[in-house]
């Protein structure tokens, strides 16, 4: 591991940035299977399985795949996303950390320098922010700042959004100060098929991604199409639909598919789209989307001021200013802190506050 | 480092109050995890093991002047200051993250679950009766877990320079979730650590209540007399899961668990008042039917604890609300109230 | 739901059987890690043999006096496949409800 470091010093840094970058991206190309449309394994698993699936694969595959945080070895993670790792690799490769997030956020930034592909946890999205320091600071600018000689492939795993009546910061969502990084990608998966293909696939990306599990959709079971992923970038239309675009991520792509299911008993064919990558956002594939329907409205259970919204309504704006009937709705979380349990539904978007919204861009008449 | 602390006899009414209060903290206890498999609460944090460390120290401070820092597992501390302790549940109702308590009032900071995330806050606090004069004394509850964080490296150093009056209280409970301390704390104590902030430190046998109680009083004279900050390590043993949600077999067996738990602190302390005859069979009968007693009455008031008014989580955001904060109140008014 | 069987574990050298005296839980309570199951008699003592687990209890063998071999089947838990994380609940998939209906009339070019 370490020599391959002190070959890359030694070398011309857009060399040994491209040569680093192909290293940690070839994993995937070596590894990937071929699908054939129709054929192939298929299981029905839970997204908790479905991650447990990548993660143990993953580590199988890549020699320099590690993981670590807190209590995913012996335990196996509070989630039991990392069950049975531990016994399966060793306790070299899947290891419990003390008790500090930032530590374990350093400790990977160091590993990768290492030649290693960390692949830490956060216990809880509300125990990213400790770590905060680290990410921001170290992770996301070291490939930047080493002048691509430092290539920073790990992946921060973090269960993410709210839903389960937990305690405090236990529930937060963090997409928009993690995409506001520079250096950072961020991405996040709505099923068991998704999970498991986005995880093998950002282990492979050579940049800092932060994959952000939502943690109220662990149980909920899927088809997972092992040897078919499907295209790995970009955004995706779960359903399609010609009056309005609904945009989510995470958890509330299940909520659009139901509120989609209402609306059609009214008439409204709504189209819901997964953004999946909500840093690099694929400002095409919303484009593509609000050019046939000429209406959206994204939804997200962040806080409404500065959010992940936002962006998505300037991009869509910028590419179909002309075709848009009404100005790109937002349906999310209030400006106020994740609350308790007793208000979780009052804060995340539920499908009445959609409806409203979708009958809002549906409404509009311009002039 | 004073390892050796000999407990001086505490007057005998003092050791029957002490009884009382960790017999109705382990009752509670006790009771809020049937309650959460009774579907009443959603959630909780036992603290199985943990009476003595937890009773012992807040009932060396005094309210009046001191102010105390929790985490999340510290129920024990808060039944001995008297706090209503149905106010205190409903964080484990899902009522509100802080606990409905007033923490100005009770002098009990509002729960939070960040391990180490109050520890500063205390410091912050102390040195701000030293700014002002008055002889108050912070005491922040943590554990051999959230010793690992950045956060009490630094509140100690800031609390040693500044000479700070607090009390760091160690509840060494043996885990962090699964995670032992042989793992978490590289030295293998957190005490060690204090010499080198130049911070007094005292290590005390957590299980016994009289003997936690005798070391916080002593940490808390030097803190008041401008000695400057105090850790002390009560060794204890978390007996249960870390939450209702855990499964401890998946990481300790119940072998180890008999091996190192040490005596139960509640037996403990009613073994003293026997042998010593400061109280008698009759007097613990009693002290267990009111600890029931008040499990029950804390039962119901949870029981009846109803959701929390959607508008209250606009309310607290700011002191000052914002324009755009209110027009987002009104609109989930009327979106989500009367449609 | 899964089934976690618990045999009678080893409890003294030597000993190869013990002697079912009383259940102290019945099938379908629900029990705590550490909690008392059963009291056995082995040929050295009596003892209460803890719960290594919390759990439902689904089946036990043995009616007191009857004599179970060490490493055949005590009890049987049952346990949810869908454990909760370290906090929080599992959250239960509900059908979808509104009460909001969608009246906008459609002026497609």
């Amino acid at each position: 591991m370490s020599e391959q470091l002190s070959d890359t010093v030694a070398s011309s840094d857009l060399e040994a940035a491209a040569r680093n970058a192909a290293l940690a991206a070839g994993q995937e190309s070596a590894e990937a299977p071929s699908p054939e449309a129709g054929e192939g394994r298929m299981e029905h698993l839970s997204m908790q399985a479905a991650l447990n699936r990548a993660l143990a694969e993953t580590l199988a595959e890549d020699p320099r795949a590690v993981v670590l945080g807190e209590d995913v070895g012996r335990l196996g993670g509070v989630f039991r996303i990392t069950d049975g790792l531990q016994a399966r690799f060793g306790a070299e490769r899947v290891f419990d950390t003390p008790l500090a997030e930032s530590g374990i956020l350093g400790m990977s930034v160091g590993l990768a320098m290492a030649g290693f592909h960390p692949i830490p946890e956060v216990q809880f999205d509300g125990f990213a922010y400790p770590a905060i320091n680290q990410i921001v600071t170290q992770l996301a600018r070291m490939n930047y700042r080493s002048r691509g000689t430092m290539p920073m492939p790990v992946t921060l795993r973090v269960p993410s959004f709210g839903g389960i009546r937990a305690p405090e910061h236990h529930g937060e969502s963090l997409e928009a100060l993690f995409a506001h990084v520079p250096g950072l990608k961020v991405v996040s998966p709505s099923s068991p098929h998704e999970a498991y293909h986005l995880l093998k696939s950002s282990v492979a990306v050579p940049d800092p991604v932060i994959f952000m599990e939502p943690k109220c959709r662990y149980w909920q079971k899927g088809d997972v199409f092992l040897d078919d992923a499907g295209p790995l970038q970009g955004s995706k239309v779960v359903r399609p639909g010609k009056h309005v675009t609904l945009i989510a991520w995470g958890a509330m792509v299940a909520r659009c598919l139901q509120v989609a299911e209402l609306a059609a008993e009214d008439g409204i064919e709504v189209e819901v789209l997964d953004l999946r990558w909500l840093k690099p956002i694929d400002a095409e594939g919303l484009a593509a989307s609000v050019a046939r329907t000429r209406r959206a409205v994204v939804v997200h259970e962040a806080p409404l001021t500065s959010g992940l919204g936002a962006e998505v309504a300037a991009l869509i704006t910028e590419r179909c200013f002309d075709t848009l009937r009404a100005p790109v709705g937002r349906v999310t979380g209030f400006d106020v802190p994740y609350p308790s349990g007793d208000l979780e539904d009052e804060y995340i978007p539920n499908i009445d506050r959609i409806l409203f919204g979708i009958q809002r861009v549906l409404e509009y008449r311009r002039g | 480092m004073d390892t050796n602390l000999q407990p001086a006899a505490l007057p005998a009414e003092e050791l029957r109050e002490l009884y009382r209060l960790v017999t109705a903290v382990r009752q509670l206890d006790l009771a809020a995890i049937a309650w959460q498999r009774q579907g009443i609460i959603p959630g909780y944090a036992p603290e199985l093991g943990q009476e003595a460390a937890q009773v012992g120290s807040a009932f060396a401070m005094d309210p009046k002047h001191d102010f105390i820092f929790p985490t999340y597992r510290e129920m024990g501390v808060a039944l001995t200051l008297g706090v209503d302790m149905t106010a205190y549940m409903s964080t484990h109702k899902a009522s509100w993250h802080g606990g409905l308590y007033n923490p100005v009032q009770t002098r009990l900071a509002p729960i939070q679950a960040v391990v180490a995330g109050s520890v500063l806050h205390a410091v912050g606090w102390a040195h701000g009766q030293t700014l002002a004069g008055t002889p108050g004394v912070a005491l922040t509850y943590f554990g051999d877990g959230a010793s690992s964080q950045g956060d009490v490296h630094e509140a100690m150093n800031f609390a040693g320079i500044l000479k700070a009056p607090v009390i760091f209280f160690v509840q060494n409970n043996g885990w962090a979730i699964s995670l032992p301390t042989e793992a978490q704390v590289a030295g293998g104590t957190v005490a060690a650590r204090a010499a080198g902030y130049g911070i007094k430190a005292i290590t005390v046998d957590g299980n016994d209540a009289a003997a936690v109680v005798q070391a916080t009083r002593e940490a808390a004279a030097h803190a008041r007399t401008g000695h400057g900050p105090v850790l002390i390590e009560a060794m204890t043993y978390r007996r249960g899961p870390h939450s209702t949600s855990d499964d401890p077999g998946r990481y300790r067996s119940l072998a180890e668990e008999r091996r190192d738990e040490g005596p139960d602190p509640v037996r403990l302390l009613g073994d003293r008042l026997l042998a010593d005859g400061i109280a008698d069979s009759a007097f613990l009968d009693a002290a267990l039917q009111d600890a029931n007693a008040n499990a029950d009455r804390v039962r119901e008031g949870v029981m009846a604890l109803g959701p929390r008014p959607g508008s209250e989580m606009f309310d607290f955001v700011f002191a000052e609300p914002t324009d755009a904060l209110q027009a987002q109140a009104r609109a989930w008014r009327e979106e989500s109230e009367h449609v | 739901m899964a089934e976690i069987p618990f045999p009678l574990p080893d409890l003294g050298e030597g000993l190869i059987e013990a002697t079912v005296l009383e259940w102290l839980v019945a099938v379908g309570d629900q029990v705590e890690r550490n909690q008392p199951l059963v009291e056995v008699e082995t040929t050295k003592s009596a003892v209460e043999l803890p719960s290594p687990q919390a759990g439902r209890v689904a089946r036990t063998y043995g009616e007191p006096g009857e004599t179970i071999n060490v490493g055949e089947p005590l009890i049987v838990f049952e346990v949810p496949d869908n454990t909760a994380g370290i906090v929080g609940t599992v959250p239960q998939e509900a059908p979808a409800r509104r009460r909001v209906r969608l009246t906008a009339a459609l002026d497609e070019d």
